[in-house]
């Protein structure tokens, strides 16, 4: 399926250069930049960099469609699906109207989930927490989000994003790929697929994971999130882990120093070229340039994840957990640190959102684990001047319902999922900061400029340069697309 | 401008063409599924998004095969092609799509009267408007129109005039009409041929002027042949014999006895895994575990005994519907249960069965039909002739079984499940397992040498036990219980109370520690404050005591509310003061939730386990504790309540003042071995051969035979198809939803494909017989055509899981259908096939290439030479086992779990607070370390990573074609996985042991041993200065040495030189890691 994208004039360039003999160890920069989580003879991105003459950008021939707003995405990703009636979706009549029942009007006839389809009443419950007016334009964010607070003026709220699906699994794998069907390419392997590395020394894609205090554990995770679906395999996300090995095999085994790597290395090449020279398998120089480059990830990456270089005002930003390795805090400066190295696309995955129960004491842990690092990590980037070429999105598959679920007041009781609006915010890479959609008093429908996730996922391809309806893959019969097939519309009100 | 016939054709004003292309452009995503959808989508939303979208070109499509010539437009090799792929969208078989009245997907259709025009007037293109269209200038008349990103090339338009200029002859879609046996084709060269497959291989190279490539030398045909039949390398002794075989008959003889091996079952179920989305997870949600591997050793035993390939279909599709179906029968119909399952609180039963289904549809459709038959889910088929009720009709073979919407949870398989014995146990495998642990057991109760040095190490810990011990209350900072509130609390003194509702959460203690250096924590379990009388757990099953199943700690330099998933301590020693036989306290390191350690019957009194740190923590520098304990009920459910109900946490210095020595092992160490009675004698080497490290590895592989007798004598659970006792009544679904059932329809096949037969069963039988009818013109071309891929890595209809109208034109069509009529003519003997590719001339030719070749025919479609490609995931790990001698070749059987980077499940699983299975891993030993790779445990949501690197899938859906790509991370697996490391380490002893002592013929044999072929002399050169780079390395760093050898559980061998062995073990590494081993040439 991937020979689909086979390029003719990749392999005759390749071959010449491999006929040519490259047989000198240690290959060229340019040669080195052009093959990171590439697959030369069967993808395009050599040969798109050779003729762009841009040695670190390339992707498919012809994108970025148009000039990019933003270079990198950050997107921290939220599971579970935070409340969006207690943090950002702010709606006075609840106050008034807590306690009482939700009017069947207002629910309609949405399928809700087997957790609360039971329930004989459905009691609105008001925030549980202040919220307050934040920035110039006086944006309603929660107490329990403080440094959020701080940034409001950086940030675009959007409150009607919207989705039709209703348990996690669906959901975490309809926002992040596109399909709730099994099998679709994730964003950030579509952006891998699309657009190819700005690095040469790490992987175009990167996640990482964390475990939120709040609810532990999480919504499990699934590989699906990150994998490349249809795509060639090499575009699925590259987990970067805590510890002396943050990519998989990465560390030397035991015993073996990077000396002695090195001459293994080397007569690795000289063999694998000798026999380049008997088969005339392009293939061959690729691997060879593969290892290098693996070899020079020993050396990149644990240059990336060691923080030891970073200030104590750096930590103070971020917070005390960033001195801690796996949180999210210290994923959000790993994020950044990524970004300044040219890694097109990170994603944090932080799990525990998922507040059924015990509302009011899980979600305050959420909010302390996410909303310092979170706030951190915007205000770094904008002190840095990576803010304009980085695209921060914080949010999750879906939000949570303005009714209760369990009985109202208990210490037990919490919020069942709902898709049908739920809150995200944007910043940087030319969004421009305001408050997008309007839902109803009840926090429970869209009434004026609903976002579904298409929506979402086509806005987020057009920072990026692409359009989103250009950017496909022929897989059994069908140009497949992120967006999918249903009408999916660039948010123009929130571009700057 | 347009003409007046074009205008009466699409309708009469521009008004209407306005409509046609702002609807058009409506359905942005219109090449995909869900037209209806968009159709509904009015005008206002179609000026939005006709003001958003930029237009443009989409990327251009590759479909075109190497090689195309120039003859004549035949219908259905160029002209259907292009009507698919540039008109069906808008006039194809979808009614909702369709434009304008018109569909051009039937001869019927095209040649309509539409009052007084027509799109094709047969003989007249000047006549025929769509010849008129495709040519048109103007963007509004011109077909396709431009802003479908579609268009036709001169090339196509000039094809498509001289198709209708020839009287625009009709043929269905070729794969649609049932195949005929061609007649053998003239060939350039008579000799060249050894079969009919090479007939028409030839008269293809012969039109495009190529040459077949010479033979592979007879090294590269062994090994090719063994990797293609086996999936495993030939041994030296096995390349040598065939080379050293003159005879003519060799090489026939070497297939035919790599066809009987049992490897070779094996390998074709590696690729019929993926294709049947076999795993050992659920895969959806919490992706807890299931029970298959039953349905895997079907397969394996089916390839092995030569089923025939019709049987096959047969079996898996409704063996629960033959008459008198036996229990390998009904095991085989869980080809399709493989599907993911749910039981995801809060989804609703009715639409996770209606995914299953569509899921058994898309599946048999792919693997059987090569169509994308799940592509009518929602809608019409776009490009086949596949209607939504047609579709339907088709699901409701499979919608009639007693399965339920949630269900297959707490590693109990999804009904309907039953049991039965395994189809690859033999009488002559169980004896011979029964031999070898009887020969184990009598191993383990043999004298050992080593059991003085470990008596001694024994009582020397016995001595020291309790030296400079003391205990210090730690300080709790912080019980998270983040799923439940109020369940844990800490009271004065800094105890823990257990709530009685605590049953299935589990506790996360922050501690702070003041002590500077501790050697290990302790756990006191006591009675609730006042209730001295009550025993110290709440369980009704163990009468008052509890289980606990897992516990791990780690230490951080801030207080941490959680444990460090990437930093736990690793624990040398736990031992309690009392333990129940069935739970000892080191279980608890295992974390999975059917073991753990229980002080039953001692819950009347405090107990505690007590718990040592390999190396002591310096809390001067991480004085912050968190460890996670886990209840999870040690193999009784939750309402069993196994919690405890108050316990206290202490740090320890010194040593632990516990032991789990048995007192009256202790008397027996205290004893004189001399003085000893037999009695003692038996009893202190029992206790010896349980528990030793000495002794461990004997252990592991005793319990790995006695479960693998286990295996082959026993009843295991597989999931299984039936038919419920009122089985559903299957409904189109509007939009493919669940929940908006319409008409009722009963089951059925596609109206232009053949029908089933009156005396058929109208249900899954039915549907099996009328696959395998030797008139199918899909069941036996999809058949051969993935037997090619397997053997030369592409099919030849590549996109091996579409054979409609939008898939890859066949290279050979005519070598397809003979092939195929073949395989039906002749009992659909898979053997028989493979045997007839791989004997054929062209299967034989070398693979080398040239840069000519690579530009005439760069993806080598002509098959001018032999495949070259990159061995898959499974096998690359298979042959560093087998050349390495630690490859165990047991076949069938449970999945295993070799080493594994620690963390990956848990970091996104639901461990902790669920029995599903699957929620930790837990690495085997012993052999188990060992077995092919196709028996590695697959859980969907984190697949074995050293597998994803090599492009494995995920298994969540069907794969018919893997990726092959060339990355760094598949250079990090093959230099650092421990499982490549060990390789390399066997192989290196294997070397040092087996081979010549002669150095250069040393170097050789090594080289032979993975690559079956003699190296050159540079390439020995370049071995030779590798050798002694890194034996003056490890000269310089003895000890280096011995770190490198390290690795892996297999002992080294005590006579083997450290320096030598790991400077060899280098050259090893370096062999595994050449492209030229992980290809097959």
């Amino acid at each position: 399926m991937t020979a689909v994208n086979h390029s003719d004039r990749t392999l005759a360039q390749v071959t010449r250069r491999a006929m040519l003999g490259s047989t000198g160890l240690g290959l060229g920069r340019a040669a080195l930049a052009t093959l990171l989580f590439t697959d030369l003879t069967r993808g395009t991105s050599a040969d798109a960099a050779a003729r762009s003459g841009h040695l670190r950008e390339f992707g498919l021939p012809g994108l970025p469609h148009f000039q990019p707003r933003a270079k990198n995405v950050i997107y921290l990703f939220q599971s579970g699906g935070p409340s969006h009636v207690d943090l950002f979706d702010y709606k006075p009549v609840m106050k008034r109207l807590h306690g009482s029942e939700l009017p069947q009007s207002v629910r309609g006839d949405q399928r809700v989930t087997g957790m609360t389809a039971g329930q004989s009443s459905f009691p609105i419950v008001a925030p549980f927490w202040p919220l307050r007016q934040c920035g110039e334009r006086g944006t309603w964010i929660s107490d329990q989000l403080t440094h959020t607070q701080k940034i409001a003026d950086q940030i675009a709220i959007v409150k009607s994003v919207n989705t039709e699906a209703i348990n996690h699994d669906p959901a975490i794998t309809y926002i992040n790929t596109g399909s709730q069907q099994i099998g679709h390419a994730s964003l950030g392997s579509w952006l891998s697929y699309g657009l190819g590395s700005i690095n040469e020394n790490l992987p175009a894609y990167i996640v990482m994971i964390s475990q939120g205090t709040g609810k532990n554990p999480g919504q499990p995770l699934f590989a699906r999130l990150w994998g490349s679906g249809y795509l060639p395999s090499k575009h699925q996300g590259v987990k970067l882990r805590p510890g002396a090995s943050p990519v998989l095999y990465m560390a030397n085994p035991p015993g073996i120093s990077r000396h002695r790597r090195r001459q293994l290395l080397d007569a690795l090449a000289e063999m694998n070229r000798r026999h380049l020279a008997d088969t005339g398998d392009p293939e061959i120089e690729a691997r060879v340039s593969a290892y290098e480059m693996a070899f020079r990830m020993q050396t990149s990456v644990p240059e990336l994840a060691d923080v030891s270089d970073e200030p104590d005002s750096t930590f103070d930003l971020y917070g005390p957990d960033s001195r801690r390795p796996g949180t999210f805090a210290a994923n959000c400066l790993m994020a950044r640190r990524m970004v300044e190295r040219g890694v097109r696309f990170v994603q944090l995955f932080h799990r525990g959102w998922d507040q059924h129960i015990a509302i009011a004491e899980q979600l305050p842990k959420q909010c302390r684990d996410t909303d310092q690092a979170s706030a951190a990590l915007v205000m770094d980037l904008a002190r840095r001047g990576l803010l304009n070429d980085t695209l921060v999105i914080w949010g999750g598959e879906f939000g949570r319902t303005t009714y209760s679920q369990g009985e109202m007041g208990s210490p037990r009781a919490g919020r069942d999922h709902h898709g049908r609006c739920f809150s995200i915010w944007l910043a940087g890479g030319g969004i421009r900061p305001c408050d997008w959609g309007r839902t109803d008093d009840f926090s429970y429908n869209v009434v004026e400029d609903g976002v579904h996730i298409r929506d979402l996922n086509a806005t987020i391809l057009h920072l990026l340069g692409i359009d989103h309806d250009r950017l496909t893959f022929e897989f059994q019969g069908l140009e497949h697309r992120l967006t999918g097939v249903e009408p999916a519309h660039v948010v123009r009100g929130l571009l700057a | 401008m347009f003409s007046s016939k074009a205008l009466l054709i699409l309708g009469t004003s521009t008004t209407f063409f306005e409509r046609v292309h702002l609807a058009r452009r409506a359905s942005a995503g219109y090449r995909g599924k869900y037209t209806a959808r968009q159709r509904a989508c009015g005008l206002r939303a179609a000026l939005l998004v006709l003001l958003i979208l930029g237009g443009g070109p989409l990327p251009p499509r590759v479909k075109a095969e190497a090689g195309d010539d120039e003859q004549p437009a035949a219908f259905a090799r160029v002209i259907r092609p292009i009507l698919a792929d540039k008109c069906f969208q808008c006039h194809g078989p979808d009614e909702e799509s369709r434009e304008a009245d018109l569909r051009l997907d039937t001869q019927e259709g095209a040649t309509a009267d539409l009052g007084g025009y027509a799109a094709v007037v047969p003989g007249d293109p000047e006549q025929s408007a769509l010849y008129e269209r495709i040519r048109a200038d103007d963007d509004d008349v011109r077909m396709p129109p431009p802003d479908s990103g579609m268009t036709l090339s001169d090339n196509e338009i000039e094809q498509l005039r001289r198709w209708i200029a020839s009287g625009a002859p009709w043929q269905e879609h070729w794969s649609f009409v049932p195949p005929r046996s061609p007649d053998l084709p003239e060939v350039s060269d008579g000799d060249w041929p050894r079969n009919t497959v090479d007939h028409f291989v030839l008269s293809r190279l012969d039109a495009a002027g190529l040459r077949p490539s010479p033979e592979a030398d007879r090294r590269t045909l062994v090994r090719r042949l063994f990797l293609d039949l086996t999936g495993l390398p030939p041994s030296i002794e096995e390349v040598e014999q065939f080379v050293d075989d003159p005879s003519p008959k060799a090489y026939e003889r070497l297939v035919d006895r790599l066809l009987r091996c049992r490897h070779y079952g094996e390998r074709m179920a590696i690729a019929w895994l993926d294709q049947a989305r076999y795993a050992d997870t659920n895969g959806y949600s919490i992706d807890g575990g299931r029970h298959m591997w039953l349905w895997r050793d079907w397969v394996i035993a089916a390839y092995n005994r030569n089923m025939p390939f019709n049987q096959f279909v047969v079996e898996q599709l409704a063996g629960d519907l033959l008459p008198d179906a036996t229990v390998q029968q009904r095991v085989a119909t869980g080809f399709n249960r493989n599907h993911m399952i749910t039981h995801e609180g809060g989804t609703i039963p009715e639409e996770n069965l209606a995914n299953y289904c569509v899921d058994r549809v898309k599946t048999t459709g792919e693997v059987f039909l090569g169509l994308t038959i799940g592509c009518a889910q929602c809608h019409e088929h776009k490009y086949d002739p596949i209607s939504q009720r047609e579709y339907y009709r088709f699901y409701a073979f499979f919608n009639t079984l007693s399965d339920r919407g949630l269900d297959g949870d707490n590693g109990v398989n999804a009904r309907p499940s039953i049991e039965a014995r395994s189809p690859l146990a033999s009488d002559e495998e169980i004896a011979q397992t029964r031999q070898e642990l009887a020969r184990l057991k009598q191993q383990l109760r043999a004298p050992h040498t080593g059991q003085a040095a470990w008596e001694a190490r024994l009582r020397r810990e016995l001595a020291e036990r309790g030296r400079d011990h003391e205990l210090f209350p730690v300080e709790v900072l912080k019980v998270s219980t983040p799923n439940a509130s109020g369940v844990f609390a800490i009271n004065s003194g800094g105890y823990v109370l257990v709530s009685p509702d605590a049953s299935g959460h589990f506790p996360q203690i922050s501690m702070r520690v003041d002590v500077p250096r501790i050697t290990g924590f302790r756990i006191e379990f006591l009675h609730a404050p006042d209730q001295s009388d009550d025993p110290i757990g709440y369980g009704k099953a163990l009468e008052g005591s509890f289980v606990l199943t897992g516990m791990s700690v780690s230490a951080t330099e801030i207080p941490a509310d959680q444990t460090d998933l990437y930093n736990i301590l690793p624990i040398r020693r736990v031992t309690a003061s009392a333990s129940h036989a069935d739970y000892p306290p080191q279980d608890c390191l295992d974390e999975r939730s059917h073991n753990g350690w229980s002080p039953h019957p001692d819950n009347n009194t405090p107990q505690h386990i007590t718990f040592t740190f390999d190396e002591p923590i310096d809390t001067q520098t991480r004085p912050y504790l968190t460890a996670t304990l886990t209840f999870l009920g040690g193999g009784y459910p939750r309402g069993e309540h196994l919690m405890p109900r108050r316990f206290r946490l202490y740090a320890m210095t010194g040593n632990d003042t516990d032991t789990n020595v048995p007192t009256e092992v202790q008397e027996i160490l205290a004893v004189d071995p001399a003085n000893r009675t037999d009695e003692q004698l038996r009893r202190i080497h029992e206790y010896f051969a349980a528990t030793s490290d000495e002794m461990s590895a004997l252990r592991y592989r005793t319990e790995n035979v006695r479960n693998r007798l286990g295996h082959l004598t026993e009843p295991h659970p597989a999931m299984v198809m039936d038919t419920a006792g009122q089985p559903r009544h299957t409904f189109v679904l509007e939009r493919g939803q669940y929940d908006r059932p319409a008409e009722a329809v009963d089951p059925g096949v596609p109206a232009f494909l053949p029908q089933l037969q009156s005396d058929w069963p109208a249900n899954r039988l039915g549907l099996a017989y009328w696959l395998t009818e030797p008139a199918h013109p899909l069941t036996a071309r999809v058949a051969v055509n993935r037997v090619w891929q397997l053997l030369f890595g592409a099919g030849i209809v590549s996109s091996s899981s579409d054979f409609g109208t939008q898939g890859a034109q066949p290279t050979h069509p005519d070598l397809l259908d003979w092939l195929a009529v073949d395989f039906a003519d002749n009992g659909w003997n898979v053997k028989r096939l493979v045997k007839m590719i791989v004997m054929s001339a062209t299967y034989r030719q070398s693979s080398r290439t040239s840069p000519e070749m690579l530009k005439r025919d760069p993806n080598n479609r002509l098959l001018a030479r032999g495949p070259r490609f990159r061995l898959p995931a499974e096998l690359i790990r298979d042959l560093a086992l087998k050349v390495s001698g630690l490859l165990i070749c047991r076949v069938g059987g449970p999945s295993v779990k070799p080493y594994q980077p620690p963390g990956l499940w848990k970091e996104i699983s639901h461990f902790g607070s669920t029995l599903a299975t699957a929620q930790v891993f837990v690495q085997d030993h012993g052999e188990s370390l060992y077995r092919r790779s196709l028996y590695t445990y697959w859980k969907r949501t984190v697949p074995p990573p050293a597998m994803v690197a090599f492009d494995a899938p995920t298994r969540e859906i069907c794969t018919m074609q893997r990726s092959a790509t060339n990355t760094p991370l598949q250079a990090l697996v093959l230099l650092n996985d421990p499982q490549f490391v060990e390789a390399a380490r066997a192989l290196a002893e294997r070397v040092l042991r087996e081979g010549p002592s002669d150095p250069e013929a040393r170097l050789a044999y090594a080289f032979v041993s993975v690559l079956s072929r003699q190296p050159t002399s540079e390439e020995l050169a370049v071995m030779r200065t590798a050798l002694n780079g890194a034996r003056e390395d490890f000269l310089r760093q003895r000890a280096s040495a011995l770190v490198a050898l390290s690795v892996g559980e297999t002992p080294c061998a005590a006579e083997v030189d450290p320096v030598e062995h790991a400077a060899w073990m280098q050259v090893a590494s370096l062999l595994l890691n050449l492209s030229e081993t992980i290809t097959r040439e």
